[in-house]
């Protein structure tokens, strides 16, 4: 394996910079020009502090009659407009539900002379359009072009949600659903001109799907379970975990031959498996996958060529005076750190952030939480702001010092769980982190707050960082 | 779409023989009326009059435009997979996917689909 030194370009060097990408002309002086950095600790050495953050804005399901929108907000704690939407770019169309989202490369591509993190590729997770967004100029992004539904359903796919360059320029996303948003889901692959390229796996291998993550040195994808678009659409029914329409299952894939080898049913302890993440040290086989309605953390790992996979972190439901049954945790994100030493999570009912030490993968050990929001949380306003949904989507800086969240989890679940969340908005949280002392406080001088969005109140939804983040940088 | 051609809206007094007219009633107690031309579905008939009716994926999945049926008649012109027997049997349809065969009168807005499931546990 040859380690090539990539370079990964600062917001310092960028902003302000109208010129697209510049740098790529320059000889420069770290040998071979792809995009990323070459190392996961090379990221947290070489990015400079995150200074803007794109976030998905939205008001599908709502009655304010605007499209869905990329946010872009100012991180820079030396601006005027620090920690305000900046920039917004509006969708062409109303009712996407922006979702997830991805850039067109990331650091798994780092051997790849010439191509650049630089396009947006933001699905709509109900309208199933796929928005490709150029960031050239990272505070005034703007439409490169748009991949219509009707090409997305030609290949019998709906509701795409996860977004993963491949390291040649070519872009995977999951997709949830057949063109009538039934099962079975799969993958939809687009070329490096943004194209629809086809299906990348085989119909039928798979009939649920959600979130993946591949290991290119491990040759292995896993790929999550959520439900048929149509189940989990209009909203959480208990009468379809009763009929088993929700998913429960990890699927481990052949990444070069995109065949599934092995499928694990977790059973009860992995009811709703969604976000995957293997830790970012290419030789690794380990990772977490959050499972949201057991509230469970499963980890797995490889050995003897087998996946094993089994709950290491297990939220008890709590006793709430204004519900009948117990409130389960819903662990909705997690993520795991750059330096592969803490995992990162939230439960959106209960209205915690946590950080767990992994440093021994298979034991994690709790290292501190922040208690706040949902239906427990200590802390229910920030700045007078109250707060009205527990935390959700997480991003957490390249040097794992600032862990910041935003408060929806998805329209119609919204609606059910937390219905102030649609009236009042969404709102961007922060933590400082001491990843040397493993300890994590609100900073309570930051909040973005996507009620005061000019169309009207918005949520938010996924956060990402130009130059790459804990959650889309892979390594070959 | 998020500009319908106002040119082309269907006057209120369109008597053309196909189309129907479709009273759309927010819980709020704002009504709008559009007429909608045979085959075409309600939704688009909103969007063409530039009135803005929650929606999302557009082919019956996703029930981000449930209405509930008051009066009146409409087919479903596709399969509306997002909705339950249930929900059927209590008259809410998709205007996504239904064009009227009578002259209909539609409860619309975002906190219909709201109906449709809620917090099971509470």
């Amino acid at each position: 394996m040859v380690y090539h030194v990539c370079w990964g370009m600062s917001d310092a060097d960028q902003r302000g910079d109208a010129e697209p990408h510049a740098h790529h002309d320059h000889d420069h002086e770290h040998g071979v020009e792809g995009p990323g950095y070459a190392t996961p600790q090379a990221a947290i050495e070489e990015a400079e502090r995150e200074e803007t953050a794109y976030v998905m804005g939205l008001y599908a399901g709502t009655d304010v009659a605007a499209p869905d929108f990329l946010a872009v907000v100012d991180l820079d704690p030396d601006s005027d407009t620090y920690a305000e939407v900046v920039e917004r770019l509006e969708m062409p169309n109303r009712g996407d539900e922006l979702h997830h989202f991805g850039w067109n490369a990331c650091s798994s591509s780092c051997h790849v002379e010439g191509l650049e993190r630089r396009h947006l590729l933001i699905p709509g997770q109900r309208s199933s359009r796929i928005h490709v967004v150029d960031t050239a100029d990272r505070r005034d992004p703007e439409f490169e072009t748009v991949v219509e539904p009707d090409e997305v359903y030609e290949h019998d796919l709906s509701a795409p949600h996860t977004v993963h360059c491949i390291p040649d320029g070519e872009i995977l996303i999951s997709m949830l659903g057949d063109a009538n948003g039934d099962l079975p889901g799969g993958f939809l692959e687009l070329n490096d001109d943004f194209e629809v390229e086809g299906r990348w796996d085989t119909p039928g291998d798979i009939e649920m799907n959600y979130d993946f993550w591949y290991q290119p040195r491990q040759n292995v994808m896993l790929s999550t379970e959520w439900a048929a678009p149509r189940t989990y659409y209009p909203g959480f029914d208990l009468e379809d975990v009763e009929a088993g329409n929700y998913g429960q299952r990890l699927n481990f894939w052949d990444w070069e031959a995109g065949e599934v080898v092995q499928t694990i049913d977790l059973g009860e302890e992995g009811m709703i498996p969604l976000e995957a993440r293997f830790l970012h040290t290419p030789e690794s086989t380990h990772g977490y996958v959050g499972a949201a309605l057991s509230s469970n953390i499963i980890h797995f790992h490889e050995e003897n060529d087998r996946y094993l996979a089994e709950p290491v972190i297990e939220f008890d439901d709590r006793e709430h005076p204004d519900w009948d049954m117990p409130v389960p945790a819903l662990v909705t994100d997690i993520l795991v750190s750059m330096d592969d030493r803490y995992l990162f999570g939230s439960n959106w009912l209960h209205g915690e952030v946590w950080m767990y030490d992994v440093s021994d993968p298979s034991n994690p050990r709790k290292a501190d939480s922040i208690s706040i929001g949902g239906y427990f949380g200590d802390i229910q306003e920030v700045q007078g702001r109250e707060l009205v949904a527990g935390p959700q989507m997480l991003q957490l800086s390249l040097d794992g010092e600032r862990l910041y969240w935003t408060t929806s989890l998805f329209s119609s679940w919204d609606e059910q769980f937390f219905p102030e969340e649609g009236e009042r908005g969404s709102v961007m949280l922060k933590a400082d982190v001491n990843p040397r002392r493993g300890t994590m406080s609100l900073d309570e001088e930051f909040l973005v707050d996507f009620g005061e969005m000019p169309e009207g109140p918005a949520r938010a939804h996924e956060i990402r960082w130009p130059d790459g983040d804990c959650t889309s940088d892979v390594w070959q | 779409m998020t500009e319908p051609d106002a040119e082309e809206s269907a006057p209120d007094g369109d008597e053309s023989a196909t189309a129907h007219r479709v009273t759309l009633a927010w819980r709020d107690g704002r009504t709008e009326r559009v007429a909608v031309a045979a085959d075409e579905t309600v939704l688009d008939a909103a969007e063409r009059a530039g009135v803005g009716l929650p929606f999302g994926c557009e082919t019956g999945a996703c029930a981000t435009c449930t209405a509930r049926l008051l009066s009146g008649n409409l087919d479903h012109l596709r399969p509306p997979r997002a909705l339950k027997e249930r929900h059927r049997e209590q008259g809410y349809v998709l205007p996504c996917i239904a064009t009227p065969t009578t002259d209909c009168r539609l409860e619309v807005g975002s906190a219909v689909a709201g109906d449709l499931v809620s917090n099971p546990w509470k």
